[in-house]
């Protein structure tokens, strides 16, 4: 998976604050370094291999779609039988026994609701304490006669959520592989306010293990990037030419002690220099840095701990702060495209404020 | 959102309930979920956005029931639950359980175990979860984003659903048993090859008793049948060492006993209260019931256990001293409790004087308070 050279990291840096007296190097299976706060650092390719041979052979990994639900009186007695012939293989019983199975562990018995009985109106005579309290709150609701809709933000959030859910792609060449990881990555508003004191606004997107840094990074959306610098008083009606985006390309994520320059393109300049030679100056207690080019990496190729801050800086000074919450193996649900990696899913409300020189646009 | 309110009461009333009928039959289980109408948990007019954050509350909870160090019983219950919750749902496409890596050996560990016992119908289940690909396979159980909240939510146990620990039983498992024997075994092949007499050491060679393996094993197969048949936790002696602890073991047996019949003694006099004359009313005898209350037997304390660690060295005159109360003994009806079966009388020792103040702030106890006229 990984091609170009890799500079592995050797010193841990700023992550390390505690004793690990377990080596970073080679760890592959994440554990809490605090508890529910932030696991140790792990080779994120080797945690992959760990769960991928696990599931290879059960066919877990597989990206089909099941076999559909069963319904009665379709599927013929041969598909039964095959299926019966499965379950007393895997477990080890009679043909009888599995049969039975079938029976006793069907979901009808599962079934609490009546026909014809809506699922949004809550039984009478519950004794289910959440019912209750749910209960309490629509009467409550009732009462002041609160109107209970879904609110923009609300709507916005789910679509985020699940607008790409299930999709695949056109082209089948664009389709994922079995067994990819994908991981969940918080990407912190830049500026702090003083509002954000307890709530820090986040986007999160996903993004595969095979994809390179750099289609992060090209897919980090920031106001930064949008501003246009210089002097326009002679002419203030004239579209500006470029915004700062083309102009200042350069950009880095810090990861455990690397820095992962982006390289791509002539006028990229090492923005970490400057911290590197911060850091070399004196003793100021921190291990050997290391760089890196962002675009021979991918994101199997790093070792991560989840839940700890990092950083992604661009434009000189615009720095946000980069956790990756989550890392788990594709699932037949999710979104199957490739080219829609890196994919956000929650994006932090924006209040829209007007431009304050046309007073006809939003300001992005 | 945090854990929804009521829905952690709601999964141990059912997950109780199962534990109550003794069985691991699915069968059994969803007589329990259709008479409580669990299945209308997803009920009530919850749009999209809440009732995916409910279902992923309610799987991540019920899957912790699933884990160790629940008893098997309870782990059982929590794969039906798991089962019943995922397909009841009302979200479009189905919320999945996250399983972390860590904890996929065990789980893969406790299908083994249900298949070797043959309970058949939660292999099926588990199998059909799988099946379903109800399962997100990701590397820690939740999302981690580095939340600096002011309290960490610490997940408790609950103290019902655990075995109680048995340290007696960890100490002497069975291969533990077999090295002992196999050891004992060599070192007396070693004493017969190196004596005169091939067939039998040397007398001075005696320097254990010949027999010490099998009371070992004889005492830890008496402490489980008592475990069996009170239901409560063994006494937790911490001693290392086999010999005394089996030397602890016979002294504690012989020290309850006495202790039992004392009590008994006790019980019959202070029953009783003699009614004080007028001139004496301000120095009445109240008789203080001494029902034990839950806290007070909840949870025996490491306090007591280091209690009766020192007395297992102290000379047999000493009574054992515990948190329990007479009454429990004879109580027919016990709730798992980790209470000890033994009597107290506190008020004779200094001892007890000191841990009643030991344990003063933590409990509250009701003591038989007697002033000693």
């Amino acid at each position: 998976m990984a091609d170009g050279v890799r500079a592995g990291p050797t010193y841990c840096g700023l992550g390390d604050r505690q004793d690990s007296a377990s080596s970073t190097d080679g760890c592959s299976f994440p554990e809490y370094e605090l508890p529910e706060l932030n696991t140790r650092t792990f080779y994120v390719g080797a945690f992959g291999d760990l769960w991928r041979g696990r599931l290879r052979t059960v066919g877990d990994l597989s990206l089909s779609d099941p076999p559909a639900p069963r319904l009665p009186g379709c599927g013929g007695v041969a598909d039964l039988g095959r299926e019966d012939a499965a379950v007393a293989r895997d477990l080890g019983c009679s043909l009888e026994t599995a049969a039975e199975l079938r029976a006793v562990c069907g979901l009808d018995k599962l079934k609490c609701l009546e026909e014809g009985e809506d699922p949004e109106v809550i039984p009478e005579n519950t004794d289910l304490v959440t019912l209750g309290v749910r209960k309490r709150f629509l009467e409550h609701r009732e009462e002041t006669i609160t109107i209970d809709r879904a609110c923009r933000q609300e709507t916005f959030a789910y679509e985020m959520e699940s607008h790409a859910m299930g999709k695949k792609p056109e082209n089948p060449a664009d389709m994922i592989k079995e067994g990819e990881l994908i991981l969940s990555i918080n990407i912190l508003y830049p500026v702090i306010f003083h509002k954000h004191k307890e709530h820090k606004p986040y986007q999160t997107m996903l993004v595969l293990g095979s994809q390179k840094l750099t289609e992060l990074r090209d897919s980090i959306c920031c106001v930064s990037d949008l501003q246009i610098g210089g002097e326009f008083s002679n002419t203030p009606d004239q579209a500006p030419e470029h915004i700062s985006k083309d102009l200042y390309k350069s950009a880095f994520f810090y990861f455990e002690g690397t820095f992962y320059n982006d390289k791509r393109y002539p006028e990229c300049r090492d923005l970490s220099r400057t911290i590197i030679e911060w850091s070399e100056s004196h003793d100021r207690g921190y291990g050997k840095f290391q760089t890196a080019k962002m675009e021979d990496f991918t994101f199997n190729d790093l070792h991560i701990k989840l839940g700890f801050p990092y950083l992604y800086c661009h434009q000189g000074d615009c720095e946000h702060v980069i956790i990756i919450t989550d890392i788990r193996l594709v699932h037949h649900d999710d979104c199957l495209d490739r080219t829609l990696y890196p994919l956000l899913i929650k994006k932090h409300w924006l209040w829209t404020r007007k431009c304050f020189v046309c007073k006809i646009y939003t300001a992005r | 959102m945090g854990t929804p309110p009521g829905l952690q009461s709601d999964f141990e009333v059912l997950l109780s309930r199962f534990q109550e009928t003794d069985s691991v039959r699915f069968e059994d289980f969803t007589e329990l979920w259709r008479s409580m109408k669990f299945g209308s948990i997803f009920c009530g007019k919850m749009r999209n956005l809440e009732k995916n954050t409910f279902t992923k509350e309610a799987l991540a909870l019920a899957w912790r029931y699933f884990l160790p160090p629940y008893t098997f019983q309870i782990r059982v219950g929590a794969l039906y639950l798991l089962y019943g919750l995922y397909n009841n749902q009302l979200c479009q496409p189905k919320q999945k359980i996250r399983v972390a890596l860590k904890d996929w050996d065990e789980v893969l560990k406790f299908q083994q175990d249900l298949i070797n016992a043959q309970h058949f119908d939660a292999a099926y289940i588990f199998r059909k979860l799988r099946l379903d690909k109800a399962f997100h396979y990701t590397a820690m159980p939740k999302l981690l984003s580095y939340r600096m909240k002011k309290k960490i939510q610490r997940t408790e146990v609950t103290e019902e659903f655990k075995d109680p620990t048995d340290r007696v039983m960890k100490l002497i498992t069975s291969d533990v048993v077999e090295e002992m024997l196999n050891v004992h075994d060599h070192y007396q092949n070693m004493k017969n090859k190196i004596s005169a007499d091939k067939s039998n050491p040397d007398k001075a060679l005696n320097l254990i008793k010949d027999d010490f393996f099998d009371t070992i094993k004889n005492t830890v197969l008496e402490h489980q049948e008592w475990h069996k048949d009170r239901k409560n936790p063994s006494f937790n002696s911490k001693d290392k060492d086999g010999e005394e602890k089996k030397e602890g073991k016979s002294q504690e047996t012989e020290r309850c006993e006495r202790a039992e019949s004392l009590a008994k003694i006790k019980s019959k006099a202070f029953s009783v209260v003699v009614q004080a004359s007028k001139s004496r009313r301000h120095r009445q005898v109240k008789l203080d019931s001494s029902d034990s209350d839950s806290a007070s037997g909840q949870g025996q304390t490491k306090e007591t256990r280091k209690r009766r660690n020192k007395e297992t060295s102290k000379p047999k005159g000493r009574k054992l001293s515990s948190r329990g109360n007479l009454q429990n003994i004879h109580k027919e009806e016990k709730s798992l409790r980790l209470s000890m079966p033994v009597i107290t009388e506190e008020e004779e020792e200094n001892e007890s004087f000191s841990e009643t103040e030991f344990m003063a702030p933590k409990k509250k106890r009701k003591h038989r308070t007697k002033s000693l006229v």
